[in-house]
């Protein structure tokens, strides 16, 4: 039940259609991991912060640099050389006190992924690298875990949303080979365009847990801000698909 | 015949045009197909395996028509 702070605060979810003081409970009542506290971290933590998450856990190994903090907006020029989480713990407290934040100051792998992803009702992939977003996606589709996977390099960003039975991450691409490919260190990355994803991220992951509105599953969103236009692409389910087909060799 | 390509993302590099990323036309042979076109252009397979053709997503073994335009996408990893 609300008490009736908690119904001021939350009256403009409440209002949402499909949405209501139940939905609101449900977000309560839930658990969301995010991995990655950078540019698709940053306003995924606070969307989902304000909104009412009942607990987030934070994880990323990394502190911030200067470098960060022209898109990384949930850290701030005193937080330079402090850890990422423990800098975004303090902004989610500082927002929200409904809220219970677990932060990790590690790297998320195989020593730690499927305890994490096993503990959680939802999982928002906000890293920053193509081999741990295919970690979570085969590890979500191993434990049937609903997950936000987003992408952001220069000025476009691609996102979708893994529910089980839906078509996953892998089968709409193949892992590239370690070092292929172009990261914000070769060819820059704007921020606006990382907050858009996380938001986006932020949105599918409410929408998942409140049980309201249709997901982005069975399809990716393509952003290209430089030229100003958005794509939907649908992506059937690969039969064959390793993570997830039918004969699916378990590739961890 | 002539058709319009456009490469997102980082395939913007394969692209003809002189302005990254912006749509270009290109002639290709009769019986090519969305793999034929993506090996003209030399981009590698792993970074092209979402692709339209006016705006719809169509499988590699799509022959192309003449006027159709192809869009191109790659997996984009960063954070």
């Amino acid at each position: 039940m609300l008490n009736p702070e908690q119904k001021e605060r939350y009256s403009r979810n409440i209002k949402l259609h499909g949405f209501g003081e139940f939905g609101q409970e449900k977000l309560l009542a839930s658990k969301v991991l995010i991995a990655g506290a950078g540019g698709l971290g940053s306003p995924a933590i606070f969307y989902l912060t304000a909104v009412g998450v009942g607990e987030l856990t934070i994880i990323d190994p990394d502190v911030v640099i200067s470098s960060n903090l022209q898109r990384q907006i949930i850290h701030s020029t005193a937080d330079i050389q402090r850890l990422k989480v423990i800098s975004a713990k303090e902004k989610v407290k500082a927002l929200n006190p409904d809220v219970h934040v677990t932060a990790l100051a590690e790297r998320l792998d195989e020593s730690n992924i499927r305890r994490l992803v096993n503990t959680h009702d939802f999982i928002v992939d906000c890293t920053d690298n193509p081999a741990t977003k295919f970690l979570i996606n085969d590890v979500c589709v191993e434990q049937k875990k609903p997950f936000s996977h987003a992408g952001v390099v220069s000025m476009t960003g691609q996102i979708m949303t893994y529910i089980p039975g839906h078509a996953c991450l892998r089968c709409a691409f193949e892992e590239p080979r370690a070092g292929t490919a172009l990261t914000a260190n070769d060819i820059g990355v704007l921020g606006a365009v990382a907050g858009t994803l996380g938001s986006l991220q932020a949105a599918e992951a409410v929408k998942y847990l409140a049980g309201c509105a249709e997901l982005l599953i069975d399809s990716f969103l393509f952003l290209d801000v430089a030229h100003a236009t958005w794509k939907k692409a649908k992506v059937k389910r690969d039969r064959y698909c390793l993570a997830c087909g039918e004969k699916a060799n378990r590739i961890r | 015949m002539r058709i319009r390509v456009k490469l997102f993302a980082t395939l913007s590099r394969f692209s003809k045009s002189e302005y990254s990323g912006a749509p270009f036309e290109i002639e290709i042979p009769e019986g090519t197909t969305i793999q034929d076109l993506i090996n003209l252009l030399k981009i590698p397979a792993e970074e092209a395996k979402i692709t339209f053709v006016n705006g719809i997503t169509q499988p590699p073994d799509y022959l192309i028509k003449p006027d159709d335009e192809v869009g191109i996408f790659p997996p984009i990893g960063g954070g």
